[in-house]
């Protein structure tokens, strides 16, 4: 018996020893990760817009876009950027659920005709070496002055104007109709992503 | 054995991937690229660098009925050290291995070292073993990530070596195509062995 209270002893200081390391490390870590992802995000930002000279996530709009199974309101935030108080651009993320594998999280800008100006991956888990593909510039690149009216938004195996990536074409496919989607929402939207801003697009 | 030995068998002799043929999950899972091998290979190293020290220090402590989940909470910890650190001060390096880091708590090279060396090495020859095992894990991910990235890509970290006008061959990046390299690779090493023996 007195065997037995030692494997417990024994576990629990362990577990509490690594309990200890690991919240020390946290709060260590806490805010050089916090400042790292707002950085992050800052970035996708200004890589998707034209030049702009206010905060954009301080100036967005928040939208319900939709329920989720679970009756939850989906929100999709909108990043407003100005240079000299005009507005010249608005960045925002639209999710692709039937890529290869899980979820493909899209960064996309538009100016002010709608138009895209660029479009980044932000995350995704698609084959290495294949689907992952989808985030080297000679694919997104593709995207740059499209909007809903210029172009045919599907995979040119789908006949449309899109390349899509040799051995890979679910992943360019789940991109390019999530980033049309993104377009339409905006397109419907629009008074609503401006609302309060008094601007004009 | 002497410190030197502990770590050299790791590259050659005992090599994990090549010889021990252990934690294959994050190695065919990974190694479509060189670069993605040799992160995920350092990565590896750091943890059972670090495991192994640990587990040798408390080796007299652990009773064995429970050392396998203790075992396993020392290398968790470390591996989600990596993880804060890797994502507070190299982001890059974070948002390339992402997705594999959390896979090196199940790699059973890591729990093998552990219970098969460190639990009964002292400190020192532990550390060694680890840093050797932790270097040979890395060289075969990332010549296993080289040949797939060769044949399935025709580059090797990223560098175009063939010209535009190869053909490549998908398979070798997929699943299936990381057995059939790893295959051959082995049947290599095996022949090349005993023509030497």
């Amino acid at each position: 018996m007195k065997h037995f209270y030692r494997l417990i002893i024994t576990l629990t200081l362990i577990a509490a020893g690594a309990g200890l390391v690991l919240s020390l490390v946290e709060s260590a870590t806490r805010e050089p990760i916090a400042a790292q992802r707002k950085i992050q995000q800052l970035k996708a930002i200004s890589a998707v817009l034209p030049a702009f000279d206010n905060s954009p996530t301080e100036d967005c709009v928040v939208l319900e876009i939709g329920r989720d199974k679970k009756d939850q309101p989906l929100q999709r935030t909108f990043y407003r950027a100005r240079q000299d108080g005009q507005l010249v651009g608005v960045a925002f993320t639209v999710l692709a659920r039937d890529g290869y594998s899980g979820t493909i999280e899209i960064m996309v800008g538009v100016d002010c005709h709608e138009q895209i100006v660029a479009i980044e991956i932000l995350s995704h888990s698609e084959t290495p070496g294949l689907g992952s593909k989808i985030t080297t510039s000679a694919f997104k690149d593709q995207f740059r002055q499209r909007d809903l009216n210029n172009t045919d938004w599907r995979v040119k195996k789908d006949g449309g104007e899109i390349d899509q990536l040799t051995g890979a074409t679910i992943s360019p496919r789940a991109t390019v109709a999530a980033v049309k989607r993104g377009l339409e929402f905006f397109n419907q939207h629009r008074s609503q992503i401006l609302a309060r801003s008094g601007d004009q697009l | 054995m002497s410190l030197t030995t502990e770590f050299t068998k790791g590259i050659w002799d005992k090599n994990p991937v090549f010889k021990l043929v252990l934690g294959m999950c994050p190695v065919l899972a990974i190694t479509t690229t060189a670069e993605n091998g040799l992160g995920m290979g350092l990565a590896t190293a750091f943890v059972l660098l670090c495991s192994n020290l640990v587990v040798s220090l408390m080796r007299k402590l652990i009773p064995a009925e429970v050392r396998i989940p203790a075992f396993i909470i020392i290398i968790a910890t470390f591996v989600t050290v990596v993880q804060f650190v890797l994502e507070a001060w190299a982001y890059d390096l974070y948002q390339a291995l992402g997705i594999y880091i959390p896979l090196i708590v199940v790699n059973c090279l890591i729990l093998g070292r552990a219970e098969g060396f460190a639990s009964k090495n002292p400190l020192l020859s532990s550390i060694a073993d680890g840093a050797g095992m932790g270097v040979g894990f890395t060289l075969a991910l990332v010549t296993l990530g080289s040949v797939r990235e060769l044949f399935g890509a025709g580059e090797i970290f990223g560098q175009a070596l063939f010209g535009a006008t190869y053909s490549p061959v998908l398979l070798v990046l997929l699943p299936p195509g990381g057995f059939i390299v790893l295959g051959l690779l082995l049947a290599a090493i095996n022949r090349y062995t005993q023509h030497r023996a």
